[in-house]
């Protein structure tokens, strides 16, 4: 049974942006960090983060993610309750779990956690990459070490066109009313020399979908080229203007320069949500 | 009859392509003395008045008969001169078929034959007069290279690469009266090399010809009015067509709308679609021009909207391509 508390629009547009398109990095960080992805060699169960909640879109009252690891190799089911998972955080609602996820008071919306006794090490180890995951993507400021810039990047580039794609698949007005106007368009963010740091958007007369690494079905309608991991995130941590960049040539857009602002605006209505700061807005 | 009826433009000298096309083979006969010039009585109407003016031991005018023109022009090639025959398109690729695949084609001689008041470019001549097969005809003919310049500065270019290559060759060109889509020579015109004109990804507009410009027009009123970004390529060259052009844009664009003053069948859309099959990547492919049908008769301007292959045609057509939702069974899921 759900807490009582009352559950916003902004609530579901945030949750879905984190159990759709945040919660699935955790795969991201333990395919890329082998200190990470060698712990689960050749080990095989079930992780789970959910939240309780009862309405539309929701699994026998919960609404979640899972990951189901055999032999060390993660699949990720986005949006889908595990009806008995190995391990799982819970939460008692789908705000605590938002709040949690946008970094905004984590103790004292802790999750119920289930199976920890029995599978701790697996506990132990997946909690080391959420807390790996979490820093790189909650921190204010860019980290120094290159490798961690390019986790960072690959993490924020993933995220943010699943999750335009996400709140366009909820109906969120302002990303629809792109998206439903849109002739089949796609969009791409690109660091350049590192072919793993790409990311698409693709859109077409309201529908939506994400990919990563370079998109290759055509040529996208327009490409965000940054020089390297740094100015990446000084623009995706909106640490600097993106049109300064773009004058100063630290930022390519390859394609029809007006629509950069078009997708500036969308990845800053995820950030919206993902920062959290819609709580403060409906407070 | 050609003479005697309306022009429609009013600066004739600066936008006649048969003029640009009189004077450069004028200039070339005064540099390359194997020249020669031959028509069928049209000297007049294919402009070559002033070549006949300067060398009128190399013109010849082989009377009302097209078919002998093509016969002479080859024997001429065969001993060593280079023969620009022109008359109306029309004759050229049908009256004297024969002789141009036999005698030219099959012989790789050096003939040039420059087709005038193309497509539905003499448009009061009646559909007799209009050449709206003319492409399909030639470019199958075997050694035949085929150019269908944009207006005169491109036609220019185009009668200067004939000259410098040996071998059939078959330029397209319209009664005269062209809109001006180069104002400079120096834009890299290179046979079997397509020119990008408008820089776009949404999708991809390929014209020649008089459609060139209508195609130019089309891509600023579909970015204006519509933000929509179309690639505009001007596929001036036929035959050896620009594969690589085209499979980019197939790639790139996934959506490809050709034009062209000629029958759909056969001609730049045929050719187009032939690199798009062997390429082996789906796209949408739509083609303009005159679907499987003859012409009403009347102004060039009020045909080619007849046909759709003026702007406003061309954006009606483009709008409605990228409509068109050709991958309904896609998976519109997130990589996660």
């Amino acid at each position: 049974m759900a807490e009582e508390v009352k559950i916003t629009q902004g609530d579901l547009y945030a949750s879905r942006i984190f159990f759709y398109a945040a919660v699935p990095l955790l795969k991201v960080v333990c395919e890329s960090e082998a200190k990470f992805g060698d712990k689960f060699k050749g080990r095989n169960f079930v992780f789970q983060i959910s939240a309780l909640y009862d309405g539309e879109g929701s699994e026998n009252g919960k609404m979640g993610t899972h990951f189901v690891v055999e032999d060390g190799v993660w699949t990720t089911q986005a949006g889908k309750v595990h009806e008995n998972p190995d391990v799982e955080l819970c939460f008692s609602n789908l705000r605590k779990f938002n709040v949690f996820f946008a970094g905004k008071g984590m103790v004292s919306v802790l999750p119920k956690m289930k199976g920890v006794f029995k599978n701790f090490g697996i506990f132990k180890d997946i909690l080391t990459a959420l807390l790996r995951m979490a820093g790189l993507m909650q921190a204010k400021d860019k980290p120094e070490k290159l490798e961690d810039q390019i986790m960072l990047c690959k993490l924020y580039l993933y995220l943010l066109p699943n999750g335009i794609s996400q709140l366009n698949k909820m109906g969120h007005p302002d990303i629809k009313a792109v998206t439903e106007n849109s002739p089949d368009r796609t969009y791409a963010l690109i660091i350049e020399d590192y072919p793993e740091l790409q990311s698409w958007l693709r859109m077409k007369m309201g529908k939506s979908m994400s990919g990563r690494g370079e998109y290759k079905r055509c040529k996208p309608f327009l490409a965000m080229k940054f020089k390297n991991p740094s100015l990446a995130l000084d623009i995706m941590m909106s640490k600097a203007d993106m049109v300064a960049y773009i004058r100063e040539e630290k930022l390519f857009v390859d394609g029809a320069p007006e629509f950069a602002g078009v997708v500036g605006g969308l990845l800053f209505k995820v950030a919206y949500y993902a920062l959290g700061e819609y709580l403060a807005a409906e407070a | 009859m050609a003479g005697g009826i309306t022009f429609t433009t009013v600066d004739s000298t600066k936008l006649a392509t048969a003029e640009i096309f009189g004077k450069t083979i004028a200039e070339l006969g005064e540099k390359d003395p194997s020249i020669v010039c031959l028509s069928p009585d049209l000297a007049g109407s294919t402009k070559m008045v002033d070549f006949l003016t300067k060398y009128p031991e190399r013109f010849f005018n082989v009377g009302i008969a097209e078919q002998n023109m093509i016969g002479i022009a080859s024997g001429m090639a065969k001993c060593g001169l280079t023969p620009f025959a022109s008359c109306f398109s029309v004759f050229a690729s049908l009256r004297a078929l024969d002789q141009v695949h036999t005698d030219v084609c099959y012989q790789n001689v050096n003939v040039k034959i420059i087709g005038t008041h193309s497509g539905t470019s003499f448009g009061q001549g009646g559909s007799t007069h209009h050449a709206i097969e003319d492409i399909a005809v030639v470019r199958a003919l075997v050694n035949m290279t085929v150019i269908v310049p944009a207006d005169g500065v491109e036609t220019a270019n185009a009668v200067k690469a004939a000259a410098a290559v040996k071998g059939p060759f078959y330029i397209r060109i319209n009664r005269g009266f062209d809109n001006v889509v180069y104002n400079k020579s120096d834009y890299g015109f290179k046979v079997g090399k397509a020119v990008e004109m408008v820089e776009g990804t949404d999708i991809t507009i390929i014209a020649c010809g008089s459609c060139v410009y209508q195609a130019v027009q089309a891509a600023n009123i579909l970015n204006f009015d519509h933000k929509i970004k179309a690639r505009v390529l001007n596929m001036h060259t036929i035959k050896p067509i620009d594969k690589d052009a085209v499979l980019k844009a197939v790639a790139d664009t996934r959506k490809i709308v050709t034009v062209e003053d000629h029958t759909v069948i056969g001609g730049l859309g045929s050719a187009v679609a032939e690199v798009i099959v062997e390429g082996g990547k789906s796209c949408i492919l739509r083609k303009l021009g005159l679907q499987d049908k003859f012409s009403a008769i009347g102004l060039h301007e009020d045909l080619m909207a007849m046909h759709e292959i003026d702007a406003q045609g061309i954006v009606k057509n483009a709008l409605e391509v990228m409509k068109i939702d050709a991958e309904k069974d896609e998976d519109w899921g997130d990589e996660v």
